[in-house]
């Protein structure tokens, strides 16, 4: 009787035989539906009908019958899910990879211009002087003679004024301003101390173009004026400058030199940053490359401007920002700045 | 200023090499150029250099197979390369040391280049000491010392070093070698050997041999004559002639050498008269008499104002004073009487006078710089002494001196702790007397105030140091600017900036790149006829050129001006239209400059606009893409004060902005060339991002743009009285302000700038844009209450303006509505002839309550009807 299996219990093998077989040929969640319907449907399906059909058997086999049904369906729909998880990954594989990208087709890319060299250079100059309290000003192109010489310093028939060719707008009384010092006048007229300022802006000289001259270029004048401040402080802000512009380890040179609205006054030089000191072409050999002009304000200056020179002290300082940019850039032909050619503008931020 | 290192040497003791010497020179503010090196040529007057000749071993040498005297050689300057160079002369060997003229260098006018001889490569030349003009020897090769160092410029080994100096203006004392001298031997301690004269005077005094008038003391402070007899002119000893070539100057015989020797030795430029040329031998310093005229040594005749002073006698002019001498009364070689002149002019006046001339020479270079007033008499002691040591003859006795105000030298009250209260480095007070000491400055205990208190004499040579500052400055310089600290300021701070414009441009800048347009930087400086090609018309031209457009534009064109004429070609129209501009630039009110570089660049610009157009078409013939610039600078207007010369122009901060083309191909196909609605597009961006609250665009006329196609950018102004009132200003107080013009370019415009494609143009003033820019602001609530969206799509006539029907939707919705956005515009099937669609998405709010349907559709109703009554609209089915 034991070994003898029942109608039912060979039904039950045969059908998880078949339903086993059959799951494995399932490709695709639609088929394996099918397969459930086919097995576990209300109305039609196999196991469903064995189930249904326990209650015409007589007792005794109704339990034992009962339980393999029930177990060959939990059997089964523990089957039937894992296929299903098998396949809905493998579909959704395949669908994402039927929405495989070139991922090396150029990026839709937001528009973005450049700004101008000169302009990041300002841009930079301004950043650095406004962490020493720098204030950005700016101030008139079209000048009268007093505020770009005669206020500082430098009278009619001065010696000096062959530094700077000039051009007239009406001759001996307007011209476009040779230097951005016009403002160390402009901005100690308008306030009291303290200043501190710096002022970029276009200068214009009566000079033939060339490859590092040019008619219109930029400046930037620093000023500051307090109760406090020496040369060495000075010292520190060109210090700082050069170290922020041109790296860290930067060292600065002080050397005399004259300016007729300072005094004393200094050119300051940085260690060639091409050959950091060795020589080479660009430093001519020297080791050293002109940054600027500097010194203390003439008391002559401040007092033409009501301050008095016991109790006020200044630095003023006078940088080239093309020349600052060429450096910074690699740049060899300062006509290129003002050229405003796409393939060079580019180049930049 | 050229400084022969070993004449400096004569002066004062110091062992510093020519390099190291540099470097302190510089250091202490007499810049350094560079050391030359070279030898005089007393062949030809001037200072060989040979340059790109170095010394080179030979480290091969061979025969030439079929040459009885060539030889192939290699040879080195030690760089580790190996040069092929063919040589004929006899007397080379292996491992000489010898000159090469490398290519590129010159040797007795040629210019050495590769060639080959007999089939050999020959990259340089060896030379001989004629081919170097070291002397006559042309037997053979230079061979230099064994331990001659390798690829070493030749001048270096063979010739002297002479130190080019940069001196600056104020130092009249540094033009010459003594002043250096003492300079160095400031910085060194070392002891300063001034020349000494033992002068000998003889016979007849010399003013009774002739006579000195000076008629305008003003510019001839001082004058100082001498009369030399019995010279005999000739060449100058080898010595002397050498000093002047390496100095810079050539010799020409032994009396004007003296006379320039004293000049480059003492900085006190002299000048030789032939004493029996002179009429009456009467020397007369006046101003130039009107129209009269000189010729110069250059055979140059020149035109002298009343402003210029002369050395004259009663026969006319001899001598444009301090700058040129005339040919009259010239030494010549059969001079054997001389009137030595050793004066000191007014430096401005003789500046003037050079700049007026046209005229710089050593000697007025000299005087303009202010020398020492005291140097004459010892200046013409040192030139007589050495004509008659050189030339023989004797000194008359005494000096004729006109010098009627002596200078007392200046006094100076001086305290050493200034030094550090300006420099920062400690300087003790025994360091600044040695110092100024050293300089030639007197120094003793005085002055007022402590007891540290100094009284400084300045010496009548050093007219520049006038006070306190310049002391300080002369003190720090001798003792070292590397002495100076370096320190971070910690004064106090100044009060923050009411218009920070640099920050402004800079968020303008910002946006615009955002929006992928690229900063360009144009010159400031045009022409009127490039400015005026802008402008299109007979009439345009004064305010058409500024930023704000007008309206009703001269209609005059040049179509009608040439439809008159019988026969138009292209040729006519184009000589017609270039009149017209020509016209309208002679109008144009830009500031024009009195010395231009050239045509082109003699007016300062009035508009941004037609830089951005040339630079438009330059990029065009290389770039087809990116086209999309803009420029932050500056217009510059007339003013009545720059006109009577007491003041500047009126810069105006302006942005200009063109596009052409396409920003960016790409592979997605969304290529598409700038129109009007890109430019609009960055307009408003700018606005929206510097947060402008409310601004329109009107159509405009203008005459650069295409009369369809032009608008003016207004922004709201809020009126001064309705401001004070109240914060919600109605819009009857509103008063809209231009701001900019933009619009696409004429194409009779973009013809004359040669602009292949349609152009975009924008001018923005950026004063008027950021009286309205709001400093900061202010935050409104986050709506509590639900919006609802309604669509809106009505028939208008096809002419009617899009921002009028919104505006018009806006006001009938009041509060009610937050937002009118047009979302489509129509035209064609569906839509009847001569109208158009508009259709609005509507965004219903209410700050209090979630709005009903009853609310909304009544609000509605209202808008149709304002719409209805306002354009005839009718409600789109």
């Amino acid at each position: 009787m034991a070994t003898e299996l029942s109608e039912q219990e060979l039904a039950l093998a045969d059908v998880r035989q078949r339903a086993v077989a059959d799951l494995e040929q399932i490709g695709t969640t639609e088929d394996l539906e099918e397969w459930r319907t086919r097995y576990f449907g209300r109305e039609r399906g196999e196991v469903s009908a064995i189930l249904k059909g326990l209650g015409k058997l007589p007792p005794e086999q109704r339990k034992a019958v009962g339980q393999a049904a029930n177990a060959l369906k939990a059997e089964l729909e523990g089957l039937m899910e894992a296929r299903g998880q098998e396949l809905r990954a493998a579909e959704r594989l395949a669908a994402l990879d039927r929405e495989r990208l070139d991922v090396t087709l150029p990026g839709r890319r937001a528009a973005r211009g450049h700004i101008h060299p000169i302009s990041q250079t300002i841009r930079d100059i301004s950043r650095i002087f406004r962490l020493m309290g720098f204030q950005t000003l700016d101030g008139p192109e079209v000048e009268t003679d007093y505020y770009n010489f005669q206020a500082l310093n430098i009278p009619v028939d001065h010696p000096a004024r062959d530094m700077q060719d000039t051009f007239w707008v009406v001759p001996g009384q307007i011209l476009l301003r040779t230097q951005t010092s016009n403002n160390q006048i402009r901005i100690m007229e308008q306030v009291r101390p303290p200043v501190r300022a710096i002022v970029p802006g276009k200068v214009y000289r009566h000079e033939a173009i060339d490859a590092s001259h040019e008619a219109m270029f930029h400046q930037v004048e620093g000023i500051l004026v307090d109760e406090t401040c020496t040369m060495s402080d000075l010292r520190g802000v060109v210090t700082r400058f050069a170290r922020e512009m041109f790296g860290a380890n930067r060292k600065v040179r002080f050397r005399p030199s004259y300016f007729p609205f300072t005094e004393p006054s200094a050119e300051f030089d940085i260690d060639c940053i091409v050959c950091d000191g060795k020589g080479c072409r660009v430093c001519k050999y020297s080791g050293w490359l002109e940054m600027g002009g500097s010194g203390m304000v003439d008391p002559r200056v401040l007092r033409g401007v009501g301050y008095d020179p016991t109790i006020y002290r200044g630095f003023a300082f006078g940088l080239g920002i093309e020349r600052i940019a060429m450096l910074r850039y690699g740049i060899d032909e300062i006509r290129l700045f003002s050229g405003n050619d796409l393939r060079f503008l580019r180049q930049f931020t | 200023m050229l400084i022969p290192y070993t004449w400096l040497r004569s002066y004062v003791d110091s062992e510093l090499s020519p390099d190291v010497l540099a470097e302190r020179l510089t250091m202490a503010g007499l810049e350094v150029d560079r050391v030359v090196y070279g030898k005089a040529n007393l062949a030809t007057g001037e200072l060989d250099t040979w340059d790109g000749i170095v010394t080179a071993e030979i480290v091969w040498l061979e025969p030439i197979k079929g040459s009885d005297h060539l030889n192939a050689t290699r040879v080195t300057t030690g760089d580790g390369k190996e040069l092929s160079v063919v040589c004929g002369a006899p007397n080379i060997r292996l491992h000489d040391r010898v000159p090469l003229a490398t290519l590129g260098a010159k040797v007795g006018g040629i210019t050495i280049a590769e060639k080959k001889k007999m089939g050999v490569l020959s990259q340089g030349m060896l030379c001989s000491p004629r081919e170097l003009g070291l002397s006559d020897d042309h037997s053979g090769i230079y061979i230099l010392p064994p331990d001659t160092p390798l690829g070493v410029p030749l001048a270096q080994i063979v010739g002297e070093p002479v130190i080019d100096l940069d001196i600056k203006a104020h130092r009249g004392d540094l033009f010459c070698v003594t002043g250096v001298a003492r300079e160095v031997s400031a910085f060194t301690g070392k002891e300063l050997h001034l020349p000494q004269t033992a002068l000998r005077e003889k016979g007849t005094a010399a003013n009774k041999l002739m006579k000195l008038e000076v008629r305008d003391a003003d510019l001839c402070p001082r004058y100082t004559a001498r009369v030399v007899r019995g010279v005999k002119i000739g060449p100058s000893p080898q010595w002397l002639a050498e000093r002047l070539i390496l100095a810079g100057m050539r010799p020409i015989n032994n009396v004007v050498d003296v006379t320039n020797y004293v000049m480059l030795e003492l900085g006190q430029p002299l000048h030789a008269f032939d004493y029996d040329k002179v009429a009456d031998h009467t020397i007369i310093v006046r101003r130039a008499d009107p129209g009269e005229t000189l010729t110069t040594l250059d055979s140059v005749t020149r035109q002298l104002t009343p402003e210029m002073l002369l050395i004259t006698d009663p026969a006319g002019p001899n001598v444009i004073a301090g700058i040129f001498g005339g040919e009259r009364v010239e030494v010549d070689d059969n001079t054997t009487n001389l009137i030595l002149e050793a004066a000191h002019f007014k430096p401005t006046n003789v500046r003037r006078t050079s700049v007026t001339l046209g005229l710089r020479t050593e000697s007025s270079g000299r005087f303009e710089k202010n020398p020492d007033i005291e140097l004459t008499a010892i200046a013409i002691d040192r030139a007589a002494h050495l004509i008659t040591e050189l030339a023989g003859g004797e000194v008359a006795r005494g000096r004729l001196d006109f010098y009627p105000e002596p200078v007392t030298p200046r006094e100076i009250p001086f305290l050493p702790s200034q030094v550090e209260w300006l420099t920062g480095m400690t300087v003790t007070r025994n360091e600044c007397i040695e110092n100024l000491q050293g300089l030639g400055f007197g120094v003793r205990d005085g002055g007022e105030g402590a007891d540290e208190a100094l009284l400084v004499t300045v010496p009548t040579w050093r007219g520049d140091v006038e006070e306190s500052a310049d002391l300080v400055e002369e003190v720090a310089r001798i003792a070292g600017f590397d002495r100076i600290p370096s320190t971070i300021p910690v004064g106090p701070l100044p009060e923050p900036l009411p218009d920070d414009w640099f920050a402004r441009e800079d968020r303008i800048r910002d946006i615009l790149v955002g929006a992928g347009l690229t900063e360009i930087l144009t010159y400031s400086l045009t022409n009127r006829l490039t400015m005026a090609k802008l402008l299109r018309g007979a009439d345009a031209g004064e305010e058409l050129l500024l930023t704000a457009p007008v309206t009703g534009a001269d209609e005059r064109d040049t179509g009608n001006a040439t439809n008159g004429a019988i026969t138009t070609t292209a040729a006519s129209t184009r000589a017609l239209e270039r009149r017209q501009i020509e016209a309208i630039a002679e109008r144009l009110p830009a500031i024009t400059l009195r010395n231009p570089l050239s045509t082109e660049l003699d007016s300062l610009r009035l508009t941004l606009m037609s830089g951005l157009l040339n630079t438009i078409r330059e990029n065009s013939k290389h770039e087809d893409t990116g086209l999309w610039l803009f420029e932050l600078g500056r217009r510059y207007l007339p003013t009545p004060e720059l006109a009577d010369g007491t003041g500047g122009a009126q810069e105006r901060r302006t942005l200009g902005i063109a596009l052409a083309g396409p920003l960016a191909h790409t592979w997605l196909g969304d290529d598409r060339d700038a129109d009007f609605y890109d430019l609009k597009g960055i307009a408003e961006t700018l606005l929206d991002g510097l947060m402008v609250a409310r601004y329109r665009f009107v159509p405009a006329q203008h005459p650069t743009f295409h009369p369809g196609r032009c608008a003016r950018l207004e922004v709201a102004m809020i009126s001064d009285e309705a401001a004070g009132q109240s914060a919600g200003a109605t819009p009857a107080e509103v008063i809209w302000k231009t701001v900019a013009v933009l619009g696409e370019v004429h194409p009779e415009v973009a013809d004359r700038f040669d602009l292949s494609e349609r152009t975009y143009l924008l001018e923005m003033d950026l004063e008027r844009l950021f009286s309205v820019v709001p400093e900061v602001v202010k935050h409104a609530a986050i709506p509590r209450y639900p919006a609802a969206q309604r669509d809106l799509a009505v028939l208008v006539a096809a002419d009617a303006p899009a921002a009028e029907v919104s505006e018009t939707i806006q006001a009938g919705g009041g509060a009610l509505v937050r937002d009118v956005r047009l979302f489509d515009v129509y035209t064609g099937e569906g839509v009847p002839e001569g109208k158009k669609s508009l259709a609005f998405a509507l965004t219903y709010q209410a700050p209090d309550r979630t709005l009903t349907d009853q609310e909304i559709e009544k609000t509605q109703a209202a808008i149709l009807s304002a719409l209805r009554q306002r354009f005839g609209a009718k409600l789109r089915g």
